[in-house]
């Protein structure tokens, strides 16, 4: 693994940690789509509307409408309203059962819009794209099962997404750009040995893999393009290139005492002193949104989305470390390409008021041999409820989505010989305030 | 074989015997066969090994509550010993060696009128003794102390003329496992003779009992399921000690003129090295324990590393021994020389050969012990997050004798033959898998205590150092000066 190390302008490093650190925990895969509280509010169906500054995440294309310099803060809470798993046989068996550690996360989201010429506007973005936080409950009166696989799996990410859209005719806008990822990962976990003086496995050890904050990063591109035929339908796409991330980072082990001396002086002598350097490499897939827009009363829009996420990209979740003694943590993830069905509609009260609500199918790209403690996803089903105030020079949105994720249940040879039910249900609310002259 | 079978569905057209509907479970299971089939562990057989062995582990994942075995209590051992001995992993100063924890008590199911449903006992067993034996002999070898306890065939019994088999068929069960066979092996592996018709059983004559076994199961009718024999040179008893000497400092071979310096066993292998002692030649397995205290004397490690001759039976000894036949009958060794190994292994592959056959023939459900063994002997067994391995006491998959699993090992054992149930009788509602988890996290030690070291007993006997769990290595010492080997390393 490369390590690059480039000065970075203060500022823009006080923006991107703050972003960083309160980069949420929540997958779909690991994907976070709900980076606009209108957008949320609309089931995520809003690539062929794109008509606020999150246009920049959902259609930059859309920006060829916007005629104002925007500013639009975003504040988005996931909460985990439920997290648990049910043990079965074989392993860990039943009543081996765990609980996912409960926390709302808070995410910021910033976009701004610069109109430049006539047809041409400038966007810029920063948002977490893709975040994952798979933390489990580890009390000691109840050890959590999978304890040896992951407590804790963290994926962190902050793009920072400058675009500019292209007003080709007042029917047509396309739009292109660039995407700066930046990414930290980590992971915990216990190790197991077996302690042939109670011939049971014990754990021995806390290992902690974490990532460097600012090494880590990518490179990609993300584009769009909209079509108002009139002023009553639009379609749109949009496409964002996968980015590959090389990490660097280290191990720390932490020996945990069985209370037997001599196994415990083994252990100390056979455990990696010091951190450990490690590598891995994640690749963020491809998407490709496609949607249209239908004003089918007055004041009533409809939207219908298809999203395909690229997630064949993410086939493999490897970490090396550099100490050839360590073993290496070697994981075929092998997901499947997914595609996301969303529907939103938007009822106007009045000159300022909006009313919203959405439903949404996102079909997991998880493959069951790969479910275990580090991930567990499965289809779910958004619904979302939304509202707004807008005028020409400020406006205010706030949405719910709820999220149901389809209990997963893992009966078949899996990739961590760890079988049972994952149970899982999100909330997110999100505000957005937008600033226009 | 097709007779077998039609006269096995006489007997169910008579009513004699019943055979496992294709749709609903199995109810009774009865089980024949050896130490494996009995839940022997650590050089004991115990209620608490076995309640956790692969037959009760069966049992209960088909629900069946009365399945009645022979049980032994456990108890405080005794100096010395007045039964079989349990051995256990015992701090040993600074390591973790292996000791005696506990030996065998009376009997708790003496009593049942019946014949036992788990009829598997050890004492070596060989496939023509669970058709053979029909009058057990307490104190006439270990094979008759265990059978007298198991089959209750002795003299005036009501069992009394009858063989394991027989006792099975009897039970009328809808599964039977035929566990048989491992013994025509392992007893040439274990004593270092390798005597075709001796210590190996000539394949015909193994066809013939095998056979003869498996007809009168079938007699009545159930399911049943074969097994064939693990390779036993790939057991943690022979796998952990090289044939060279291994330096404690680094517990790595000590290299002298760039090669590692071959122990020494007592055969002469002409022509290079025509009269004992002898280098032991690459490929030769070590049995782990009875070697492991040789060496620890220094028998066996060249004199100019510090070997030295011990009083043997009235010869000085410098060399491991190996194992011969003499007037007085078979004398044990403790070293497996690569000629030894190759006939076992050509004899697993010949038996095995057979019971696949057999078992094609007669439409049992095969299971493929020897393909687990092999596969946890080179990968390991991996089950959330954590890595079992073959390696002797700390790997977790086999007991402190080296041969027999640990309760880990019984319940992937059992798994293993509820899923190749499952995948050969798709047609059966599919046996729960067991729990493995508890199998591993649960602590499986004697009731009265986790370790009872008995350090002043017989040290030399039972007491081993084997630095498998070293804490530290000792002071490295330098070779010109290095005494008699007293640790050597386990890999």
């Amino acid at each position: 693994m490369t390590r690059h190390r480039r000065p970075r302008p203060l500022g823009l490093s006080l923006v991107l940690l703050f972003l960083f650190v309160a980069t949420p925990a929540f997958p779909s895969g690991f994907q976070i789509m709900s980076q606009g509280a209108k957008a949320t509010g609309m089931g995520l169906a809003f690539s062929a509307l794109a008509d606020d500054p999150t246009a920049i995440f959902y259609n930059p294309a859309g920006l060829g409408w916007q005629e104002h310099f925007s500013a639009e803060v975003g504040f988005m809470g996931i909460s985990k309203i439920k997290g648990d798993f049910r043990g079965a046989n074989p392993f860990p068996g039943v009543g081996s059962d765990g609980d996912q550690h409960k926390t709302t996360f808070f995410i910021p989201t910033v976009f701004g819009v610069v109109p430049l010429t006539k047809d041409f506007n400038f966007g810029i973005g920063v948002f977490s794209q893709y975040g994952l936080g798979f933390r489990w409950d580890n009390p000691t009166d109840n050890p959590w099962p999978g304890r040896f696989i992951s407590e804790n799996a963290v994926i962190k990410s902050v793009d920072l997404n400058p675009v500019i859209s292209w007003r080709l005719t007042p029917a047509i806008s396309i739009a292109a750009g660039a995407d700066y990822r930046l990414s930290y990962v980590q992971l915990q976990r216990n190790v197991g040995t077996y302690d042939p003086l109670n011939n049971a496995v014990v754990d021995t050890a806390y290992v902690k893999l974490d990532s460097d904050l600012w090494d880590n990063h990518g490179w990609g591109w993300n584009a769009g393009i909209m079509i108002r035929p009139s002023p009553v339908f639009s379609i749109g796409a949009s496409y964002r290139s996968s980015i590959t991330i090389d990490y660097a980072g280290s191990a720390t082990f932490t020996q945990l005492l069985t209370g037997n001396d001599v196994l415990d002086a083994i252990v100390r002598s056979r455990l990696p002193q010091g951190p450990q350097a490690v590598a891995t490499k994640i690749e963020f897939p491809a998407t490709l949104n496609i949607g249209m827009a239908f004003v089918i009363a007055k004041n009533t829009t409809v939207c219908l989305e298809a999203d395909w996420t690229q997630w064949s990209d993410f086939n493999a979740l490897n970490i090396d470390f550099i100490n050839p003694a360590i073993p290496d943590l070697d994981r075929i993830t092998a997901w499947d390409d997914s595609w996301a069905y969303r529907f939103g509609v938007e009822q106007k009260i009045g000159p300022n008021w909006a009313i919203r609500s959405g439903y949404y199918r996102d079909n997991t790209p998880q493959p069951t041999r790969d479910v275990g403690p580090i991930l567990a996803d499965n289809d779910r089903d958004g619904y979302t409820l939304g509202v707004g105030y807008n005028t020409p020079k400020w406006g205010f949105n706030l949405s719910d989505l709820y999220l149901i994720v389809k209990d997963r249940t893992v009966d078949v040879p899996n990739t961590d010989s760890f079988f049972g039910k994952y149970r899982e249900t999100v909330n997110i609310a999100i505000a957005s305030f937008r600033f226009s002259f | 074989m097709k007779n077998r079978i039609a006269a096995a569905a006489a007997l169910l057209l008579l009513g004699v015997g019943t055979t496992s509907a294709q749709t609903t479970a199995f109810h009774k299971l009865v089980v024949v066969g050896d130490s494996l089939a009995a839940g022997h562990e650590a050089n004991c057989t115990v209620e608490r090994y076995q309640r956790r062995g692969a037959s009760a582990l069966l049992a209960e994942a088909l629900g069946i509550a009365d399945f009645q075995q022979p049980l032994l209590a456990e108890t405080p051992a005794t100096n010395p010993p007045t039964s079989y001995p349990c051995l256990g992993a015992v701090v040993v100063g600074g390591s973790i060696g292996v000791g005696i924890i506990s030996q065998e008590g009376a009997q708790l199911n003496a009593t049942l009128p019946r014949p036992y449903d788990n009829l598997g006992f050890n004492g070596g067993p060989r496939v023509k003794d669970f058709v053979d034996l029909r009058v057990s002999v307490p104190g006439r070898s270990d094979l008759d102390n265990y059978a007298a306890r198991v089959l209750r065939n002795v003299a005036g019994s009501p069992f009394e003329g009858t063989n394991a088999v027989e006792q099975a068929a009897s039970l009328a069960p809808d599964l039977a496992l035929y566990w048989v066979g491992n013994n025509d092996l392992l007893g040439a592996a274990t004593t270092g003779v390798v005597v075709d018709g001796v210590t190996l059983t000539p394949v015909d004559a193994f066809r013939a009992k095998y056979v003869e076994g498996l007809t009168t199961i079938f007699s009545a009718g159930p399911t049943v399921v074969t097994f064939t024999i693990p390779n036993v040179t790939s057991i943690p008893l022979f796998t952990t000690l090289p044939p060279v000497v291994i330096d404690p400092a680094t517990r790595q071979p000590v290299i002298i003129d760039g090669h590692p310096v071959p122990l020494l066993g007592s055969r002469a292998l002409p022509p290079d090295c025509p009269v004992a002692t002898c280098p032991l030649p690459n490929g030769t397995l070590l049995n782990t324990i009875r070697a492991g205290l040789l060496l620890q004397q220094g028998i066996g490690v060249p004199a100019f590393l510090g070997g030295r001759a011990v009083q043997g039976s009235g010869d000085l000894t410098t060399a491991l021994p190996y194992g011969t036949i003499t007037a007085s009958g078979l004398q044990p060794g403790v070293v497996l020389y690569p000629d030894g190994v190759a006939a076992i292994l050509a004899r697993t592959t010949e038996i095995n050969d057979v019971i696949r056959s057999i078992s094609a023939e007669d439409g049992t459900v095969l299971v493929d012990l020897n393909t687990l063994f092999q596969d946890v002997a080179a990968n390991g067994y991996h089950i959330g997050g954590v890595t079992l391995t073959s390696a002797f006491l700390s790997g977790g998959l086999f007991s402190a004798d080296g041969v027999h699993p640990s309760a880990a090992g019984y319940a992937i054992l059992a798994d293993y033959i509820i899923q190749a149930i499952n995948t050969q009788r798709p047609g059966i509602s599919p046996i729960p898998r067991p729990n493995l988890g508890a199998a591993l996290f649960t602590p499986n030690v004697p009731p009265f205590g986790t370790a009872v070291t008995m350090p002043g007993f017989h040290p030399d006997k039972w007491l081993l150092d084997l630095p498998v769990f070293e804490a530290s290595p000792p002071a490295a010492e330098p070779l010109s000066d290095r005494r008699p080997s007293t640790r050597t390393v386990a890999r």
